[in-house]
């Protein structure tokens, strides 16, 4: 034991200087999960460009299906600006990326983003952006 | 005669031929249906025949006229399942604890959460149940509905009555800082020695076993998960492994050493973190410290291959949820390497070192009699010379492919107990090791339906603190209608509330960690 201590004087820290140091992550991290609105087959309210949307879609009810198996009850439908979108709740969200996984569309997907740390719960609650049709952050 | 083969099934049909019916095939081995207190028949003949006969969990179910209970127990080569039924505005029966002392705790959680009396083990007030739940209100009846249940206000602060003369009561729980989760143990005390050990379990106690039944099966997966952050993992594979038996899929050869290497990462993360908290609780902090330094590696290794380095949520029914790539297992490999090199050291401090022979060994020494009477499992039982260890007894997944050592001490002490652990960290590099060398190619998941058929079954598995217990029972539609959990530590517990006693209150702590208590798993 003694001489193990010893050596520890001379051998690289166990300890990472993190925040200053972030520490590098596996590629499929799952961390904060992102929506990308033009892959996803939420009918917007009104709409008659539905040639392209399923079904489903044409009559009016989006698929939810992300809804539907969210173990964490973290992802409801909400409608902004007459147009149905799914909200995700990250106080709520449990990183299991079974919406990730469930999605027929390929609409959610991972960001490494890990720092979700915060003062405010109601920051983590992310509303989706009423004006994000074209562009797909 | 344990290691002879004993054919328990026949030998119960031979005896109880007229009196009870026997499906083989169904929840283990076979299922024994019993009627007007039979199954105390089914306990002795089965305790005759077979010495290593214990406990494995009693579930209750609400069956709607009746409640029905089935009493699943091991033997040394085979699992039967007694059922019992009793009417649900008389729920009588006669207790086993006379029979298999290591049934008192499952008979207990019965009473509490489905309100079956069972004569002769008298039940004092809640037992998982919070203090405020009311009196004739048992939350795992179909007609109870948990979030509607009126609490009753929290008891005065009433004074304590002290207690008079020699016999002083100490008070270890449910905020303690010796204990990392809330439980209440009242620990009588003689001066120095332990006189009597009473537990306080519930505070923890989060109702997923009812909370399941209003989820789907793929939600449960995630939500059975959450009972333990150490073992999820496994948590998660018992359910799947249950579901998957009620639907009869065979996942693919690469799924089942996938989920070996998942398995077993998580037993090498768990015992670590165990092996230095026990350094912790005996004040040797710099072991601590290495282990839980030695631990980030395998931590880095379960983000690595999960995408998360606490909970992996890799199981799902049909597989696992990714696939390992192929650039990352020389990394992995790499990784255990530096791990069993570093091992040598380890070893020699928990065999060697004084002070942890002076504060481990011939403390909490449980016979191997008694490890089988109170029906322990995992390293506890192996430690005792009880050799029960699920991946030997009733291989699954891949665990029948892979060679391993069944690790087993005979001295029955919170030293044998931890070097079992010890010995099972290198076993486990072995067979991760031997898993990716050994990796068949092919798919990693198939698709399984959703709905699962009506039908019940039981699955085991080698959790780190030991076997881990699940029954499902299904209905037909998208949830389950009964999930139940039987927990390692719960299994456990009685082996401290029996050793404790007679030795000197310092040693509490040592032996108590020794089992490597989970107490969010043992409440739910």
């Amino acid at each position: 034991m003694f001489r193990r201590t010893i050596s520890h004087i001379f051998t690289k820290p166990a300890t990472t200087k993190y925040p200053f140091v972030k520490p590098k992550l596996p590629e499929d991290f799952r961390g904060e999960t992102q929506y990308q609105v033009n892959a996803c087959n939420v009918i917007e309210l009104g709409s008659t460009d539905s040639l392209t949307l399923d079904v489903r879609s044409i009559v009016g009810v989006n698929c939810s299906v992300c809804v539907r198996d969210c173990p964490a009850k973290a992802i409801e439908i909400v409608e902004v600006d007459g147009k149905r979108r799914p909200q995700f709740n990250f106080d709520r969200c449990v990183f299991c990326y079974q919406c990730v996984e469930s999605c027929p569309r390929k609409a959610i997907t991972s960001s490494g983003l890990y720092e979700l740390a915060t003062t405010d719960k109601k920051s983590l609650i992310k509303k989706p952006n009423p004006n994000a049709t074209e562009d797909t952050k | 005669m344990s290691n002879s083969k004993i054919d328990i099934v026949s030998i119960v049909e031979s005896k109880l031929k007229d009196k009870v019916q026997i499906q083989l095939g169904q929840l283990g081995n076979a299922a024994v249906n019993t009627s007007n207190g039979l199954h105390r028949d089914v306990v002795k003949v089965m305790l005759e025949a077979d010495e290593k006969t214990a406990i494995v969990a009693i579930t209750g179910l609400d069956l709607g006229a009746n409640l029905g209970l089935l009493y699943h127990l091991r033997t040394s080569n085979a699992f039967i399942t007694i059922r019992a039924e009793v009417p649900k505005d008389n729920p009588k029966i006669q207790t086993i604890v006379d029979l298999i002392p290591g049934a008192a705790f499952s008979e207990l959680e019965v009473a509490d959460l489905l309100g079956v009396v069972f004569e002769g083990n008298p039940s004092s007030g809640h037992f998982l149940l919070s203090e405020q739940w009311p009196e004739g209100i048992f939350p795992l009846r179909k007609d109870v509905k948990a979030n509607e249940v009126k609490l009753n206000p929290p008891p005065p602060e009433g004074a304590r009555t002290p207690e008079i003369g020699r016999q002083v009561k100490i008070i270890i729980g449910p905020q303690h800082p010796a204990l990392l989760e809330p439980e209440k143990f009242a620990v009588t005390v003689d001066g120095e020695i332990v006189t009597k050990v009473e537990p306080r379990l519930g505070y923890v106690h989060r109702g997923i076993e009812k909370a399941s039944e209003s989820r789907t099966y793929l939600q449960d997966v995630y939500l059975v998960e959450r009972i333990c952050g150490i073992c999820n993992a496994c948590h998660a594979y018992g359910f799947v492994g249950t579901v998957e038996k009620i639907l009869k899929t065979d996942v693919p050869p690469r799924a089942k050493y996938l989920r070996v290497v998942t398995l077993e990462l998580n037993r090498l993360h768990s015992h670590l973190l165990t092996l230095g908290h026990a350094g912790l609780e005996i004040g040797y902090e710099t072991l601590f410290q290495y282990f839980w330094r030695d631990r980030e590696p395998i931590m880095d290794l379960i983000e690595l291959t999960s995408g998360n380095r606490v909970y992996s949520s890799l199981m799902t029914v049909g597989g696992v949820r990714r696939d390992i790539r192929d650039t990352d297992i020389p990394r992995i490999k790499t990784t255990l390497e530096e791990l069993r090199k570093k091992l040598p050291f380890y070893r020699q401090i928990y065999t060697n070192e004084a002070s942890i022979k002076a504060r481990m060994q011939n403390v909490g020494v449980l016979s191997r009699s008694d490890a089988i009477k109170l029906g322990m499992v995992g390293p506890v039982a192996r430690a005792s010379g009880y050799d029960i260890d699920v991946r030997k007894d009733e291989p699954y997944e891949a665990y029948g492919e892979i060679p391993f050592k069944e690790i087993v001490y005979t001295e029955g002490d919170t030293w044998a107990r931890m070097n079992v652990r010890m010995d099972e960290v290198e076993e486990s590099i072995n067979i991760i090791d031997y898993a990716l060398d050994h990796l068949p190619t092919g798919p990693f998941r198939i698709d399984a339906p959703r709905n699962v058929p009506i039908g019940e079954a039981v699955c085991r598995l080698e959790a780190p603190r030991g076997e881990l217990f699940y029954y499902i029972k299904s209905n037909g539609t998208a949830n389950p209608d009964r999930v139940k959990v039987r927990t390692p530590t719960f299994a456990n517990l009685p082996s401290f509330l029996k050793t404790a006693i007679g030795e000197s209150i310092a040693d509490v702590p040592p032996n108590f960690v020794s089992l490597d208590p989970c107490f969010s798993c043992t409440d739910r």
